[in-house]
């Protein structure tokens, strides 16, 4: 293939570097690039200039014509780069003085181009490609490209400043790798260590930094600041070291100014630091910077501080239990009656009397609390029982209540009804389930639950993250005291919402019921619930709901019910509610007109085979099942029932207790019995009709599942052929395996017929193409599957993807607009 | 400006009561916060916005069942412990409290405030507001015109012959007046004892009372501008509330009260509401908000309807006390969407009202009063409401009663919407006996005019399931202070409980009106002097006269002329007509009727207009020989005493007097010294 390629590549050149050409369109020279990558890491120490000299023409053309095209230079630039990673080709490059001619701007055929920002960005990208050996670093800053590059760091663009920070970091990087290679010290060194023309170059960079920190200048500070994090986080020592004691004057005079445009930024850098030696040695003051951010919990930015430092991973403990007092202020202060000895926080009470501040606050307070909930954190000013109390209370408030208490602050009216506030609040309660100490709680908690389930004004969202909150605690609670909540309030809301007016209500609530079912699997009290209480046939209502995505939800809770059904001692209810479900869920298999529900059926079934208790009670069902599912319009429900097949062959074939009944003593015998199972159910036909359907995945996964069986048919010595002889005709894989087999025997007539041989061993299967039936290693056999399975493994656009479709498309393009110039005259 | 009156009087032409500053006053007949009835006295038209009827004293009643209810006929007498008070016929004890026994009374608009006989016109905004009509105007004298749209006036009617069914159907021989008694009301158990103003409360009228009260309702239209004698304009404005409902403008041309009367910003059935027209008003009498502030009307509607599915799919029936207008419209098509996707279809909805049919068929002609969405319907032609839909289809149908033929095609589980909401008299008393017994069975109230509670007392104790999900679509507060921010009136007037939290949630003073300035709230007999004085007034120039007119500019776009003209008031309206030239005396001999001639009209003095300087006037006088001036300055300007001439010359911003006695000369030349420093007009 690449063969193939390169000869396309002169050509390619040509027109790429033909000025009259409109240039190809990004994505197409970005895969350009690609290729030359891929090329460049398979190359094994190649050097492609050397065999194709049509690149080093096209450079040169691109840099001296008059009117390039910047997309061309750019995508030149970079592959400049590309190809002197290696010394090799550095050195090529570098001979005819070709690479100082293409990073020169100066030197280029039109100066103006610089200002395009794609070209930029190409001339750092190149940079930042060649910069894998010593000589580029020489390079780099032997011809003073440094300024330039410390220039765009502070680029309008974006993505050049970025790109531009990269690049820094990299030659720093680089510096420091190339030093330490170089067997002189280890970190921690001095300066001095460094090599002397390395030295002005990392300088010059660092200086760089501790002048865009001092600037008056806000975005030159943040790139400077952005700067700083890369550096921290991507290089070693000795840089570290020495650009932070340089810094750390100008970041101190930022924390106490407490700007906040750049505390998002600062902390970025905090963090950084965190990660690095610094933070162990007292007088870099990592620790004490960030100390300094939060304050006293009485400025404006300390919330957003505390917020972040809450969030961050390696974090001193001080820190973050001080980080943690802070954000959990707007909580407190708005759910706690204030203390008289407590001195009021003005600027907190300020912030929250406004409607806007208010809500972000508490949603910073509510998330950093959810995450802190998350990792187990364990408080210790404050007892976690108080901080879920607040949670509840809150909520409450979000809900219209408020104890006269707690009016001292006006935030009141602006949390009621604030969806916002509502949905991160459950969610943090929900997380908040975690601590053990909370269970005496549990009544309480579930009590705001239950209110705002049964709220008319609960927005569907709210609803869902209110049943998420409520799975929690049921999950994490002993369970015989729950029976009560679950069976007298919990229920009933439950049923009342299954008849709400909004569907994504209802679709929610069943799915609540299928993961509550799911997760108390086993729980012979809920199940006895689940049935006593009338929920089971309010189940099987819903799966005639007007909405697809409803049914869909009701199959998989009527799955869950069954399933949860058959934990328990054995209920007269059990048999009636499975022929229900199976009588329902076979007219959505055949009937719905919508995907979902159907795709939820054949998962049911997958499901309630993966069990072991229901496959006697799911065989007259199955054969139906897997008929419908193959034959459906609907490419997922294919592939599930493909899974089910493949749930089905794996229980069929391993020994599970219902094959093991019926099946003989050998292992042969049982397999034998096990596929005459298959056929009995249909299959074979599932299988070899999902193996030629217009669905790629769904080809895919029946042909897996053949070899799998194709396998096992092949170990099989002793297997019978007769016995599992199918059908071939009147089906469409039946006119394939036929017409392949044709195909064969011609190929092998002509073969004969060349070799002057006449007759053959396998005179019998001459006939084949007039017989109906033929045995089903034959048949898998004949299929070539591991043929079609490699075949179905490429992608389908792999033809038009491959680099060769790329070239002749870029050539082609150029021969139409010839041709359109042409048309014109 | 200021002119200069020097030595000049105007001399005010005979001036009419309207055009001197007048008070504008606002008389409560109601407490009621959703059932107003004020009186607004303004430029000399007396009109009367709304007069609601408070049915809520109805719950005082026991229920008038419309099939014989052994229950409630054997109900015991009320007699005190002691045995002293004996009211058994009139009071009946039932499920632990008192009821009286007799047809169901209304508490009524106040009426001694004022006399009712001297209002000219009666504004309607809804046809729940215009219950007590027939009692303002048949029993008080009333001889003016009621203004109603048309729609308000059709299910008006229909609602009031509703209600004068109910009463009929069920007649009772004997009427409670005993209890009503001061001395014997106190001794009664609560909640009796605490009811208010007794012997205000009247029977319901009567058939002949209700169409000759309507016979005298004049029709409008939206945006239509109604002349009231010429004095005041009154303008209904759509208010999105129900079918034909009204806000209005009462307006001069220089003063603008706007009355909002429920309103809805909520997308229903009916035309939106119109706000901008309500902008710049000086004062802005807000009444009908939402009844349940805390309830949201989707959220209610999603409760109604998971309610009724829960309660159906179990196999039970649905009872819904309703008015036959108004949100039972929006409830069937939320229900005609609701019930194919809860896989209810077969589920029938009965509506029982006298006037069920009418409502059905009026809500479907009067396309004009309808949303956009709705009236679009009409051009398809398709009937704006789904529920001829439902009716074709026979899964809605209505009956006049349950005597007759719904009884024979009566199918169980079905949902039937049926009066009175109140649970005391109508269709609904026999539900309430006949499914009351079964916890299959569930009552959802929709209606938010009466605490629910208070409705079931009489039922208890009740097995049938209750859901209370009050739908009031009427502006709630945060819609109210949005759509007051955006008008901006001067002044808002408005019922006292609106300037307070519910009392049930001290708590939540987002549930009130919170104003700069703070609305001025009245309670029932208040009577307010709106917050604004009447100051200025139209006069008509007439052309002959403007074309005589010599403006002369005083300063830069400012000119000024002096006008002499008759003021002719009429009908309200003011006219400046030229002054009639005298007749030419006729050369006759005769001078009898001397004195029946016009009088002698002379050229007017010239006005003038600037201002005296006192250093330079002081100059002038002492150029003219006068030099002995002792100046004393006043708060108003200054006094000059001329020694010599014993002459006092007060010099004030916009007058000056020359005081001097018995020297016309002198006066004269000081005057002229004076003139020297004003200009004529």
């Amino acid at each position: 293939m690449d063969s193939d390629c390169l000869s396309l590549l002169p050509a390619v050149c040509l027109v790429l570097a033909d000025p009259k050409q409109s240039p190809p369109d990004d994505t197409s020279l970005e895969k350009l690039l690609d290729w030359f990558k891929e090329l460049h890491s398979q190359s094994n120490g190649q050097v492609l200039l050397q065999h194709q000299p049509c690149l080093l023409e096209f450079i040169s053309n691109v840099c001296t014509s008059k009117t390039t095209d910047p997309a061309i230079l750019s995508f030149t630039l970079k592959l400049t780069g590309l190809l002197a990673a290696t010394t090799q080709g550095f050195n090529l490059l570098d001979e005819g003085g070709l690479l100082v001619y293409v990073f020169e701007r100066e030197a280029w055929g039109v100066c103006d181009l610089w200002e395009d920002a794609s070209v930029r960005s190409g001339w750092l990208q190149g940079l930042l490609d060649m910069l894998k050996h010593q000589q580029a670093l020489g390079f780099i800053c032997g011809n003073g490209l440094i300024k330039v590059i410390l220039q765009l760091q502070n680029d309008r663009s974006l993505f050049v400043a970025c790109l531009a920070n990269q690049l820094l970091v990299h030659i720093l990087n680089f510096l420091t790798s190339s030093n330490m290679t170089s067997g002189s010290d280890v970190v921690g060194s001095s300066e001095s260590s460094l090599r002397p023309d390395w030295v002005s170059a990392s300088s010059e960079i660092m200086n760089a930094v501790v002048e865009a920190l001092s600037s008056e200048d806000c975005p030159r500070v943040l790139q400077g600041l952005r700067l700083l994090s890369l550096v921290l986080s991507q290089c070693g020592e000795p840089i570290i070291s020495t650009l932070w004691k340089d810094v750390l004057v100008p970041l101190e005079v930022f924390v106490n100014r407490g700007s906040e445009s750049l505390i998002q930024t600062l902390i970025t850098v905090l963090e950084a630091a965190l990660g690095t030696p610094l933070l162990s040695q007292s007088e870099y003051k990592v620790e004490e910077l960030l100390e300094a951010m939060l304050g006293d919990g009485n400025r404006k930015e300390c919330f957003q501080c505390a917020a972040l430092i809450v969030k961050l991973e390696k974090c001193p403990e001080v820190l973050k239990r001080k980080a943690t007092d802070i954000i959990l202020l707007p909580l407190q202060c708005v759910s706690t009656q204030p203390q008289a000895e407590k001195e009021i926080n003005v600027v907190l009470k300020e912030q929250l009397s406004q409607k806007a501040s208010c809500i972000s606050l508490l949603m910073q307070s509510l998330s950093s609390l959810a995450q802190l909930a998350h990792t187990k954190y364990l408080f210790e000013d404050i007892s976690i029982h108080s901080i879920t109390s607040s949670v509840a209370l809150l909520l409450r408030m979000c809900s219209g209540h408020c104890p006269s208490s707690l009016l001292h602050i006006n935030a009141f009216t602006h949390l009621i009804g604030c969806c916002k506030v509502q949905r991160c609040g459950l969610d943090t309660l929900g997380a908040l389930s975690v601590y053990e100490e909370n269970l005496d709680l549990r009544k309480d908690i579930f009590g705001v639950l239950l209110d705002y389930l049964q709220s008319p004004d609960s927005h569907a969202t709210v609803l869902k993250k209110t049943f998420q909150a409520v799975k929690r605690w049921i999950v994490c609670s002993p369970f015989p005291d729950l029976l009560q909540f679950i069976s007298h309030d919990l229920f009933p809301v439950l049923e009342k919402r299954m008849c709400d007016l909004r569907w994504e209500v209802r679709d929610s609530t069943l799915e609540f019921i299928t993961q509550l079912t799911a997760a108390l699997n086993g729980n012979s009290g809920f199940s006895e619930a689940l049935h006593t209480s009338g929920m089971v046939s309010v189940l099987l209502s819903s799966l005639a709901d007007a909405e697809g995505y409803v049914r869909a939800s009701a199959v998989a809770a009527v799955g869950e019910a069954v399933t949860a059904s058959f934990h328990q001692t054995v209920l007269v209810s059990n048999s009636k509610l499975l022929e229900d479900a199976l009588m329902q869920m076979m007219a959505i298999l055949s009937q719905d007109t919508e995907g979902f529900p159907r795709r939820a059926v054949v998962q049911a079934f997958t499901s309630w085979l993966k069990g072991s208790h229901l496959i006697m009670a799911l065989e007259s069902s199955l054969s139906s099942v897997l008929s419908l599912g193959g034959s459906d319009f609907d490419w997922e429900v294919k592939m599930h029932t493909l899974e089910l097949a493949e749930v089905l062959m794996e229980k069929t074939l391993t020994c599970c207790p219902y094959a093991v009944q019926n099946f003989g003593s050998s292992e042969e015998t049982r397999f034998t019995q096990a596929l005459i199972k298959f056929k009995d159910f249909g299959l074979f036909d599932l299988l070899f009709n999902s193996l030629f359907d217009c669905d790629r995945p769904v080809c895919e996964k029946a042909c897996a599942l053949l070899v799998k069986l194709g396998t096992l048919t092949a170990e099989t010595a002793d297997l019978d052929h007769s016995i599992l002889v199918l059908n071939v005709c009147g089906n469409r894989w039946g006119d394939e395996v036929q017409r392949r087999y044709l195909n064969k025997q011609q190929a092998k007539a002509s073969v004969c017929v060349t070799n002057g041989v006449t007759g053959s061993d396998e005179g019998t299967d001459c006939d084949l193409h007039c017989t109906k039936d033929i045995s089903l290693p034959k048949i898998l056999q004949i299929l070539d599957l591991d043929d079609m399975q490699r075949m179905l493994t490429l992608s389908s656009d792999h033809v038009v993807n491959s680099p060769r479709s790329l070239m002749e498309d870029i050539l082609s393009a150029a021969q139409q607009s010839e041709e359109n110039i042409v048309d014109c005259y | 400006m200021n002119l200069h009156s020097f030595l000049w009087t105007l001399k005010s032409p005979a001036v009419n009561d309207d055009l001197s500053l007048c008070v504008c006053v606002q008389y409560c007949l109601s407490g009621h916060p959703t059932l107003p009835c004020n009186v607004l006295k303004f430029k000399s038209t007396t009109i009367m916005l709304d007069c609601g009827l408070d049915t809520t004293a109805a719950l005082y009643f026991l229920p008038l069942p419309l099939v014989h209810s052994p229950r409630l006929s054997k109900l015991p007498g009320w007699v005190s412990k002691d045995g002293a008070i004996n009211l058994e016929k009139e009071l009946k004890e039932c499920s632990g409290r008192v009821f009286v026994d007799s047809q169901p009374e209304f508490c009524l608009p106040e009426k001694e405030l004022l006399d009712l006989s001297t209002i000219d016109v009666i504004l309607i905004s809804n046809y729940h507001c215009m219950m007590a009509l027939p009692y303002i105007t048949e029993h008080t004298g009333f001889t003016g015109t009621v203004y109603a749209t048309e729609p308000t006036l059709q299910i008006g009617r229909l609602l009031m012959e509703e209600l004068v069914t109910f009463m009929e159907r069920v007649p009772k021989a004997q009427a409670a007046t005993c209890w009503k008694n001061k001395e014997i009301q106190r001794l009664l158990p609560g909640p009796l004892k605490d009811a208010v103003d007794v012997w205000s409360w009247r029977k319901c009228y009567s058939v002949q009372e209700v169409n000759s009260a309507l016979s005298k309702v004049q029709l409008v239209g939206y945006s239509q501008k109604v002349e009231l004698f010429g004095a005041v304009q009154v303008t209904p404005l759509s208010s999105g509330y129900s079918l034909g409902s009204s806000n209005w403008i009462i307006q001069s041309h220089y003063e603008k009260v706007s009355y909002v009367s429920g309103s809805s910003l909520l997308t229903t059935h009916p035309q939106p509401m119109e706000q901008s027209s309500l902008k710049n008003s000086d004062v802005l009498i807000l009444t009908g908000l939402t009844q349940i502030p805390t309830a949201n009307p989707d959220g209610m509607l999603g409760e109604f309807c998971s309610n009724l599915s829960m309660t159906i799919r179990a196999g039970g029936n649905v009872l819904v006390p309703c008015y036959s207008s108004g949100v039972i419209y929006d409830l069937l098509e939320c229900l005609y969407q609701f019930m194919d996707s809860a896989n209810l279809g077969s589920t029938p909805f009965y509506f029982i009202s006298p006037v069920a049919n009418s409502s059905l068929e009026f809500s479907q002609i009067f396309a004009e009063w309808l949303c956009q969405n709705k009236q679009s319907k009409v051009y398809l032609p398709e009937p704006p409401f789904p529920h001829a839909e439902l009716i074709q289809t026979n899964k809605l149908k209505h009956y006049p009663s349950i005597h007759g033929d719904f009884s024979s095609e009566f199918r169980q589980p079905c949902v039937v919407f049926t009066g009175h909401p109140s649970l005391r008299f109508g269709d609904v008393v026999h539900f309430m006996e006949l499914w009351g017994k079964s916890s299959l069975n569930t009552i959802i109230f929709t209606e938010p005019d009466f605490s629910y509670l208070d409705a079931l007392a009489p039922y208890q104790p009740l097995a049938m399931k209750c859901v209370y999900c009050p739908i009031d679509t009427r502006l709630n507060f945060h819609q109210v202070s949005k759509l007051l921010k955006d008008i901006q009136p001067l002044h808002v007037v408005c019922p006292e409980p609106y300037t307070q939290p519910p009392p049930a949630q001290p708590h939540r003073s987002d549930l009130m009106l919170e104003l700069q300035p703070p609305p001025m709230s009245y309670r029932r007999c208040s009577v307010l002097g709106l917050p604004f004085r009447r100051r200025y007034e139209r006069i008509h120039l007439l052309p002959e006269l403007a074309r005589s007119l010599v403006p002369s500019e005083i300063k830069a776009g400012v000119s000024v002329a002096t006008v002499s003209a008759v003021l002719q008031s009429k009908d309200n309206k003011h006219v400046l007509q030229p002054v009639p030239k005298p007749a030419p005396v006729p050369p006759s001999k005769k001078r009898k009727r001397v004195m029946e001639e016009p009088p002698e009209v002379l050229n007017p003095k010239p006005l003038l207009s600037g201002a005296v300087p006192l250093e330079p006037f002081l100059a002038t006088l002492h150029k003219n020989g006068i030099t002995e001036v002792k100046v004393e300055e006043t708060a108003d300007g200054h006094i000059l005493h001329l020694q010599t001439e014993d002459v006092l010359i007060q010099l004030e911003e916009d007058a000056t007097h020359i005081i001097c006695d018995n020297n016309e000369p002198l006066r004269t030349a000081l005057r002229d010294l004076v003139l020297r420093f004003l200009q004529k007009l």
